[in-house]
């Protein structure tokens, strides 16, 4: 099995006028972890997502996704690549004039030449894995709720089989007991699928329950590690993230949950 | 998990031989066997198809043994396409089991079975072609009647509210009319003008080229007055307004709608129909007339610079002629209808504008729909207009 980084970023420098977002930036990404980002407001997290998915060039340093440079990359590599990976942007970003069945056909039809029958029915099994009902299919992304439109645009960034799955604030605008369900679904179909998961997320509850491991945005670097290694990190804006009241009850809660499990096992 | 693949070609359909899909068939003591190898994945979906139509059907009846074990690389495609083969073949009689799943397929082969399990929604009933025209018709029918019926209830409502405001006039945002009178009325000026003008210059010119033929060129001001002071001043700038400035409503009201503006409004005990579409109709009502007015003097102007230029009729000569040409009454017969029109486009800009429903697709498409219908229902007004005025001979 290969084993180098699916994700590697070295020196990654983002400017924006006399503005420094990120300076001399580091980050490597293994094969088949979750990986959680989080960071104030403003540090840079979707700035550094969409320089990784080749949306933004950063000022200065080098991204490589599954061992490829993306900026050297021609344009059918490039096209290649980014069948290889699947995201999910904040909002769903659904094309809104097509059904979410459609959604999640279009890039099967696109990047394969599989017979229609074939796409129909594999979109199908997407729309279900992701946790929808087979009506949903049919709809319209305006005819659906925001949990469902998170579960749309999953299914949709399924479509190829990818090896790299983003996610952008995937629990952002949903209430706890569905925010719970999405995290047990990604973590579900990352295991199934083997997906490496790239999260940036400002739910403690993900992070802690999901993430192998959580990169930290902080002085214009990033500071990656486990959970217990960011809990003794005397950085004070980590210590008040994962201290403060908030990052308490998830600790708990996750506690909580393990001495559960604990008993039941 | 899935080896790293090189990444160009590996969309190409068909790979080198150990990248495709295979399956072998036969019979075994007791019963069949049936054994998938290869890459079973999106890439290779092509061959697997392939492979599953040609391999050998078991006897009827047989029991089936589906090994997986020298499958090397699986994705959702091949776990639906080996869990439709199982799924087939069990729903033709056989005992099938799948066997030699390997570790790392499992979760994911067991995933797509669950998920496949889910039962197709129910397909929809064939259509009769002509059956569903008649009843697009119908539907279209009854909206439209529906919509005018709501138009009308959404006029009463803006004229209960303006009777409201007569009464208490402290009421009425003064500084909202102006901002709208400049917007709809004084920005629409260089566009307006210039095309008023175009079209006298057009219209001269046409009617100069006939009436040359019968020795009465003097009668191009004749034409020019009663066409553009009836009809073509007022039309041309009710249909410019409920382009620029009708569109511009439904984009506000709309945009509002969707930032759930007019919610706070109601929330906080005001009126959005006060706030918005009164200021709105108000100054739409003021300014439709004076551009009208407008359109109709640099319409007379540009047939004025066309007869000069091509008939040599003199700037005296054109208002001596307009003078006996034309009276007040037609001057009138034509401003009479703007602040008709102007009530219309802006009804219809702000009840389309209103009916935004959440997303920002629906702010396009209400938008396209207050301009149609906005010049639509001028058009249609305009004709009523026409026959009225026959009628009393005016």
């Amino acid at each position: 099995m290969d084993t180098s980084p699916v994700i590697r970023v070295r020196g990654l420098v983002t400017r924006f006028g006399p503005q420094t977002v990120h300076d001399g930036l580091d980050l490597d990404v293994e094969r088949g972890e979750v990986l959680g980002v989080v960071g104030g407001s403003g540090t840079g997290k979707s700035v550094l997502l969409k320089e990784i998915l080749g949306l933004i060039a950063p000022s200065a340093g080098r991204i490589e996704l599954l061992g490829h440079d993306t900026a050297e990359l021609g344009r059918a590599e490039r096209t290649a690549l980014q069948a290889r990976t699947g995201v999910l942007f904040q909002n769903g970003a659904l094309f809104s004039s097509m059904t979410v069945a459609e959604n999640v056909m279009l890039p099967l039809k696109e990047h394969t030449d599989l017979p229609p029958a074939l796409i129909a029915e594999v979109a199908r099994v997407k729309i279900a894995m992701a946790g929808l009902p087979p009506d949903a299919g049919t709809k319209h992304p305006a005819q659906l709720s925001g949990g469902m439109i998170k579960r749309a645009g999953l299914a949709r960034a399924l479509a190829l089989d990818p090896d790299i799955l983003f996610l952008d604030e995937p629990t952002a605008g949903l209430d706890p007991i569905g925010a719970a369900a999405f995290d047990t679904l990604i973590q579900g179909l990352q295991r199934s699928l083997g997906l490496t998961v790239f999260m940036v997320t400002h739910d403690l509850d993900s992070l802690t329950s999901i993430c192998d491991r959580i990169a930290v945005l902080v002085d214009r670097k990033i500071r990656v590690g486990t959970l217990a290694q960011h809990l003794a990190d005397p950085h004070p804006w980590i210590r008040d993230y994962f201290h403060g009241p908030r990052g308490r009850a998830a600790l708990d809660a996750k506690e909580r949950n393990q001495a559960r499990q604990l008993a039941k096992g | 998990m899935r080896a790293a693949e090189p990444v160009a070609g590996t969309l190409a359909k068909d790979g080198t031989a150990a990248e495709l899909a295979r399956i072998d068939a036969g019979p075994e003591d007791g019963g069949w066997r049936i054994g998938a190898a290869g890459r079973w994945t999106l890439h290779a979906a092509g061959s697997a198809s392939d492979a599953l139509d040609r391999a050998q059907k078991p006897e009827d009846g047989a029991a089936v043994r589906l090994d997986l074990s020298r499958v090397e690389a699986l994705d959702t495609v091949g776990a639906y396409l080996l869990n439709r083969l199982a799924d087939r073949l069990g729903a033709e009689g056989h005992a099938v089991e799948v066997v030699g799943v390997r570790p790392e397929h499992a979760a994911l082969f067991g995933a797509v079975r669950d998920a496949g399990k889910a039962p197709p929604h129910a397909i929809e009933r064939d259509h009769h072609p002509i059956l569903d025209m008649v009843v697009r018709t119908g539907q279209t029918t009854v909206n439209a009647g529906k919509e005018l019926l709501d138009l009308v209830g959404f006029l009463g409502l803006v004229t209960v509210t303006f009777g409201r405001l007569i009464l208490r006039p402290s009421r009425l945002r003064l500084t909202s009319v102006l901002f709208h009178i400049e917007q709809t009325g004084l920005n629409a000026l260089p566009i307006l003008g210039l095309l008023s003008f175009l079209i006298g210059v057009v219209l001269a010119f046409q009617g100069a080229d006939q009436l040359k033929r019968f020795g009465a060129e003097l009668y191009v001001v004749n034409l020019l007055g009663i066409s553009v002071l009836r009809e073509i001043g007022i039309l041309m700038t009710a249909i410019i307004v409920a382009g620029r400035s009708g569109s511009a409503f439904t984009a506000q009201i709309g945009t509002m709608k969707v930032n759930q503006e007019v919610d706070a409004i109601g929330t906080m005990g005001l009126d959005p129909i006060e706030l918005l579409v009164v200021p709105r109709a108000l100054a739409l009502m003021i300014s439709l007339p004076l551009l009208a007015f407008y359109a109709d003097v640099m319409g007379l102007f540009g047939g004025a610079v066309m007869a000069y230029a091509t008939l040599d009729i003199t700037f005296g000569q054109f208002i001596r002629q307009l003078h006996t040409a034309v009276g007040i009454n037609t001057v009138i017969a034509g401003l009479i209808k703007a602040p008709v029109f102007a009530l219309v486009i802006a009804m219809v800009g702000c009840y389309e504008g209103l009916k935004v429903s959440g997303s920002a697709e629906s702010v396009g498409i209400m938008t396209t729909k207050a301009v149609v219908e906005g010049i639509f229902l001028v058009i249609v007004i305009d004709a009523v207009f026409s026959v009225v005025f026959s009628m009393l001979g005016v």
